[in-house]
This record gives structure tokens, C-alpha cells and sequence, in this order.
């Protein structure tokens, strides 16, 4: 009766000897696989390995101190078409089937891509997989050329820099070349700010090369760059290029520049020149035109350098403002003769009247009995001689040659402005420091590096230096507040409704070992004089259709101070201005 | 007897794992077609960010090309604007002027943009290209095209 057990026994013997069989035949096919046909499978694998491909970061924007974007990077798109492929185009129009020729798509092809159809049709016809047709389209038009539907057309994307406001601020900023790489300008100087961090992704393709859906592995994720902030506000700095590529037409100048620095922080609000580079299109500026002059470009600044040179008298008590000179209009020193830039009789002068007449021999009488090494000294703590704390690529130092190497003459051409050159962020900066009660403060230019949730770093740190006591910085800008309401060419700088101080610079420019008949005309000075906010100058290069060479600089410094004390909503002035005698009797 | 109580007994518990299998099986099957539903709606989304990336990329450029300052410029001088140099100030509390005021007559080099932006493509708002089909019947502009040519352009980022 008992018929379990052989049967069961048998069921488990048929279950042992099919798992052993199933276990064989995987077996078997182990070995085939991993030992037999190992070669072969792997390189068939090879032909559909992975792929690795790196995904590009964005570059940061630039912005300027109120965010304004002037650098920023978008997509453009190569255009292209696989000629072995190209044939008529079927569409469906109102659930129509239509076929389109390929001439027919061609000119709609060409009248998107803005190219001349004949120019076209001809890349169409070959047996090539590939043909471009335009590079470096935009969004909308890429958008537009999508929407053809053309199964032959195909695109690459690439990133591009744009410059939304051209040459505002190009001398600045600099510019990228086509494959993407800094040249110039804070693009490359904060190129480790600007530049994130490439990304990494896998994916498989088979043996034809084609990408296989859904194969994509993110390996690193792309870090996008982060923002350079500017301290310059953009929308003055338009308001100086326009006033200074202006001033440099009709004076048919070489070139112009303008710096305006605040106060009270050393930021710079504007440092403009005309012309200046597109950063679009760097290619259509000579190379001259691609840098930024206000820091690379020394000149000798020439009757500027007499405020440095009083300052300096005062501060060592050597005089005040109301000391008393006679100035002849020519002086013989060491077999050269100096002479003012207007014929008089000998003059009698107080410091604040050789300033207003910005008399050469009158500041020789003012400064001859002051060391050489004193005055080098103070020249050397105003910033001259050395690059700025911007440390701006390729900023010039200027020449300030050692009062040891100084002969005769250069330490008498030195007091006014002769014989040493600087650049107009320093002499701005120098003038920056007699309007802050004679601290100087480091220039700045980029605010910091900000990332994606607003925080700053790179924060330049500031370095204030008294370089002359309050009461000396405060006597010079009140006697160049009497260059401004006396002076003839002072006169047309001001600004109605403020108190302003400043001072005219004529000097002439070196050509080979002498002076060429062309000069560098700047005006230097700050504003408003009763609660100094900004120290700015304007420098002319070689201004060729003047009356008078110091009052190139006057109308165009006049426009753009106005222009920054309105933007910047500056209180109007309510003082007046200190009574202080030019004339002595 | 003892055969067939087994196999009444393990009734229940084939029931048991096949009900199992069945079960499984079909929540494995419910979970691909949802993972399937997934991958379909993410492909679809993603489509439609870099349709939005790039629609707010064309949108972006054209702000910025609007609101550049040659535009604005550009604007401003067809509207008759021009700048003045000479500002003048009145203190609402005792009523004093501050400055002498000026005319602000605007030369006309400093009215037309003098800086360069290559990044803006100007374009005429008012001439259409002559097609084929309109060289025989110029097209008449509409009488509000003056009105468009005073308002503030069309952006010439292109």
C-alpha cells in the first residue's frame, strides 16, 4: 500500500539530475564565455565601450558694482548638414502630406541663416556626412532652423561670451578668444574665479558611433564659474567713454582717458578711455586699443605734480599757503632755463597764486630748499613708482627714477611734473589722498569673487596710509579750489551748484631723445570741496586742434564730474571757499 | 490515505506560492510600467527645460540688448533727450537755488551713441525686403508704422 517512498525518492533523484544538467550547461557556458571566446566578446565590446565626455562649466559673468551684467555667456550653434543624406523633405500641412524639394528647403534654409541660397545649394550636394553651413548662430535663430524639421540639417552647440554693453568698460574687461580661453583683461587676470569646474559624464555608443539612449551616466557634475564683481558703475562709465570718444573728435586727439575714484573707499567709479575695444569683436581694435592705457600707459604728467610738490612743502615746513615768492618768468638752472607757460613780469606769488597760475618757476622758489630725498620720499608714498594694489595686468609702474640718479635739472623738473611719468589711475589715486584729508587708500577695482549665493571673496583688504597730515591735505585742495574759481581754464571745469578743486597738467610728450610738438593735457582734482566725495582727472594724448593745450582736459572733466556728482545724488555745496591771497605786496 | 492527506495538506501551500509568484509578478510588472511611465515624463521634462533654457537665453539677450546703453542712448535722442551738464538744485526748505541754470542744448556728437557694440544688430523697423511676390504691389505700410518708429525699437539683438 505504501507506494510514497519510491516515488518520492524518484521525483527527488529526477529534481537532483535536472539541477546538475541546468548547473553543466551553465558551466559549460561560463568557460565559453570567460576562457573560450573571451577574446572575441571582448572585442566586440570594444565596439560599444564607453564613452566619456567632459561637460563644460559656464563661465561667471562679470557685473559691474550694481550688478549690471557686462560679460556673460550664452549658447551659439554651428549649423550643419550631412549632404550624403539630403532629399526632398516630407511635411504634413493640415494632415496633408507634402513633399518639399531640396531647393525649396534651401531657400528657407538660407533665408533663416541670412546666406545667399546659391552660396548654399551647392554644400548640399555630395557624399559627405558632414558640411557647415553657418557657424556660430543664435538661440532664435537655431530655434528656427529646429523647427524645419529638416532630418539632413544638424547643430553643434558651443559656448560664447557676450558682451551686452560692447565697449563700455571693454578696456576693463578684457575679452576671451574663440576657443574660450582668457586674453585679456580681468577675464584673464580673475580667470580662476571666472572658470568652474568641468564636469565628467559616461555613455554607450554601439558600432555605429550613435549615442545609446538612456546610456548616460553623470560621473561629475560641471561646477559653474563664479561672478567677478566690479566697482565700477557702468552707466557713468558709458557717460565718460561717450564725453571722451566726443572730446577726442573734436579735438582730433590720439586717444583720451578718465579715472574717478570715491573717496572715502578707493573704489573706482569709472576708468574710461576712447577708444576702446569691443570685446565682441577684438579683432577690429588695433592692438593699442585692446588694453586698458588708464593703468598701462605712463606720461608725464606734468603741472598735476605741483599739488604733490606744495603738499610736500607744507607737510616738512618748507611753506604754507600764503608763503611768498617772486617768480620771474624764466629761471637758469644748471645751463637750462625754465620757463612758465605764459610771458609776465616777475610775480608776486603766494603758494596758493603760484598753483592758480601754475607758475615752473614759482614752484622751483616754493621747493628748492627741500631735499631731493625728501621730495622723493613723498612721491614715493602719493603711489608713484610703482603699479597700484589692482595689480591690473600689464599696469605700468611709471618711472620714478631714484632721487640718487637724479642730475641737476631733473630735480627741478621733477617739482613740476617733468622728468618721471605715471599712469592717470595713479594720479588719481594721489589726488584721491589730498581729498581724504591725506590718507591713501589702495585703489580697487573688482569688489570679490561672488558665487551663486551672493557671498564675496577675494575682498581686497585696504591699506589706508597717512601719507600728509589733514590740514596739509586740506590747504592744497582749498588753493586748488582757487584754480577752479580763478583760473581761466579752472573756471570751465566747474560744476554749478558744488565747490570743486583741481588742477591743469600740460606736458609734452617724448618722441626719440627730445619732445615731440604734441602734449598730454589732463585735468586733476575732486569734488565736492566741503565733503570731498570723488578724486577724478581726464587726460587729452596729443589733442590737435586746441587754442590752448591745458584746456583740452577742462570740457570734458566738466561733463563727467557733473555727471557723477548728479548719478551719485551729491548734496549740492553750501559753504564757501576759504579766503586765501594768490598776490602779495 | 497518508498520500492524500499529504496532498491535501500541501494544497494550500502551492495555492499559497503561486498566489505569491502571481502577486510578485505582477507588482513587478505594475512597477516597470510606472518606471517606464517615469523615464517617458523625465525625457519629456527635460525636453522641455532645454526648450525653456533656451527661451529664457533669447530672452535674457534681448533684455540685455535693450537695456544696453547705446539703446537707451539710441532711444533717448529719437524722443529729443539730451544731456545736460549744467544741473541745478532747489532746496525745498528755504526755497534756494542752487547752480545757475543752462539750456541743455546737447551737441550732437554727444546725442548719437559713440561706443561701440557690435553685440547689437540694427535693424530698419519700417523696410520689409521685397519678396518676388510684392515687387509688382509695393506694400503700403499701415498708418501706425510712424507711431512705431517714435516708440521704443523693436531689440536689435539678433
Amino acid at each position: 500500500m505504501n507506494h510514497a517512498g519510491p516515488v518520492s525518492v524518484r521525483r527527488v533523484r529526477l529534481l537532483i539530475t535536472i539541477s546538475v544538467i541546468l548547473v553543466a550547461v551553465f558551466a559549460i557556458r561560463l568557460i565559453d564565455f570567460q576562457i573560450v571566446r573571451a577574446e572575441s566578446i571582448n572585442a566586440t565590446s570594444l565596439e560599444k565601450r564607453e564613452v566619456t565626455r567632459i561637460i563644460p562649466a559656464v563661465r561667471g559673468d562679470i557685473v559691474d558694482a550694481n550688478g549690471k551684467v557686462l560679460a556673460t555667456t550664452v549658447y551659439r550653434y554651428d549649423i550643419n548638414a550631412a549632404p550624403a543624406i539630403v532629399r526632398p523633405v516630407e511635411r504634413r500641412i493640415d494632415g496633408i502630406s507634402q513633399v518639399e524639394s531640396v531647393e525649396s528647403v534651401a531657400t528657407e534654409l538660407a533665408r533663416i541663416l541670412e546666406i545667399d541660397v546659391a552660396e548654399l545649394l551647392p554644400k548640399l550636394i555630395g557624399t559627405s556626412h558632414y558640411v557647415n553651413l553657418k557657424k556660430r548662430v543664435d538661440a532664435e535663430t537655431h530655434r528656427r532652423i529646429v523647427e524645419l524639421g529638416i532630418p539632413w540639417i544638424f547643430s553643434d552647440a558651443y559656448q560664447n561670451r557676450l558682451y551686452p554693453n560692447g565697449a563700455v568698460a571693454g578696456n576693463l574687461i578684457g575679452f576671451v578668444g574663440t576657443d574660450g580661453d582668457a586674453l585679456a583683461g580681468i577675464e584673464r587676470q580673475f580667470n580662476a574665479c571666472l572658470a568652474g569646474v568641468d564636469g565628467k559624464e559616461s555613455f554607450e555608443k554601439g558600432v555605429d558611433g550613435i549615442k545609446i539612449p538612456a546610456s548616460t551616466v553623470l560621473l561629475q557634475e560641471a561646477k559653474p564659474g563664479r561672478n567677478v564683481v566690479l566697482t565700477i558703475d557702468a552707466d557713468l562709465q558709458y557717460q565718460a567713454q561717450q564725453v571722451l570718444a566726443s572730446e577726442v573728435k573734436r579735438l582730433d586727439a590720439d586717444w583720451a582717458s578718465a579715472v574717478v575714484i570715491e573717496v572715502k573707499t578707493g573704489r573706482i567709479v569709472l576708468a574710461a578711455e576712447a577708444p576702446s575695444v569691443d570685446p565682441n569683436e577684438p579683432g577690429k581694435s588695433p592692438p593699442e586699443e585692446r588694453g586698458a592705457r588708464v593703468f598701462q600707459y605712463a606720461f608725464e604728467p606734468g603741472s598735476t605734480m605741483k599739488a604733490i610738490t606744495a603738499a610736500t612743502a607744507i607737510e616738512t615746513g618748507f611753506a604754507n599757503v600764503a608763503t611768498q615768492v617772486r617768480a620771474p618768468y624764466a629761471l637758469r638752472v644748471f645751463d637750462h632755463t625754465i620757463t612758465d607757460s605764459f610771458s609776465h613780469p616777475t610775480e608776486k606769488w603766494t603758494l596758493t597764486g603760484v598753483l592758480r597760475f601754475s607758475s615752473n618757476t614759482g614752484t622751483i622758489k616754493i621747493a628748492e630748499n627741500i631735499p631731493a630725498k625728501t621730495r622723493y620720499e613723498y612721491m614715493d608714498r602719493f603711489g608713484f613708482g610703482k603699479p597700484t594694489a589692482v595689480g591690473f595686468e600689464g599696469e605700468t609702474r611709471g618711472v620714478l627714477n631714484h632721487y640718487k640718479d637724479w642730475d641737476g635739472v631733473t630735480n627741478f623738473t621733477t617739482m613740476f611734473g617733468q622728468a618721471l611719468s605715471v599712469s592717470p589711475v595713479q594720479m588719481a589715486s594721489a589726488y584721491q589722498t589730498l581729498a581724504n584729508e591725506g590718507v591713501r587708500l589702495n585703489p580697487v577695482l573688482v569688489a570679490g569673487c561672488q558665487d551663486s549665493d551672493g557671498n564675496l571673496t577675494g575682498v581686497p583688504k585696504q591699506n589706508a596710509t597717512q601719507v600728509v597730515s589733514a590740514s596739509t591735505a586740506n590747504d592744497v585742495m582749498h588753493m586748488l579750489e582757487k584754480v577752479v574759481e580763478q583760473g581761466g581754464i579752472g573756471k570751465t571745469t566747474a560744476v554749478s551748484g558744488y565747490r570743486s578743486a583741481g588742477k591743469t597738467g600740460t606736458a609734452e610728450i617724448k618722441e626719440g631723445s627730445g619732445y615731440g610738438r604734441y602734449y598730454a593735457a589732463s585735468f586733476y582734482g575732486m569734488a565736492p570741496v566741503d565733503n570731498p566725495q570723488y578724486a577724478m582727472g581726464v587726460m587729452i594724448y596729443k589733442p590737435k586742434k586746441v587754442w590752448t593745450n591745458s584746456m583740452a582736459a577742462a570740457a570734458g572733466y566738466q561733463k563727467i564730474l557733473s555727471q557723477v556728482l548728479l548719478a551719485n545724488r551729491v548734496p549740492p555745496s553750501t559753504g564757501k571757499s576759504p579766503n586765501l591771497p594768490t598776490e602779495w605786496k | 490515505m497518508r498520500v492524500f492527506a499529504q496532498t491535501r495538506a500541501r494544497g494550500p501551500m502551492v495555492m499559497i506560492v503561486v498566489m505569491g509568484f502571481l502577486a510578485i509578478s505582477l507588482l513587478h510588472l505594475l512597477l516597470t510600467i510606472a518606471t517606464s511611465q517615469a523615464v517617458y515624463e523625465l525625457s519629456d521634462l527635460k525636453r522641455e527645460k532645454r526648450e525653456l533654457d533656451t527661451t529664457s537665453q533669447i530672452l535674457s539677450e534681448e533684455v540685455s540688448s535693450l537695456s544696453s546703453q547705446q539703446n537707451l542712448l539710441n532711444t533717448a535722442s529719437k524722443l529729443g533727450m539730451v544731456t545736460n551738464s549744467n544741473p541745478v538744485f532747489l532746496r525745498l526748505d528755504d526755497q534756494k537755488v542752487f547752480g545757475k541754470p543752462k539750456p541743455a542744448l546737447g551737441s550732437s556728437s554727444q546725442s548719437r551713441n559713440l561706443v561701440a557694440n557690435s553685440s547689437m544688430i540694427k535693424q530698419a523697423p519700417a523696410k520689409q525686403k521685397a519678396s518676388p511676390a510684392s515687387t509688382e504691389q509695393p506694400q503700403q505700410l499701415p498708418e501706425v508704422a510712424e507711431e512705431t518708429l517714435n516708440a521704443i525699437p523693436a531689440s536689435p539683438t539678433r
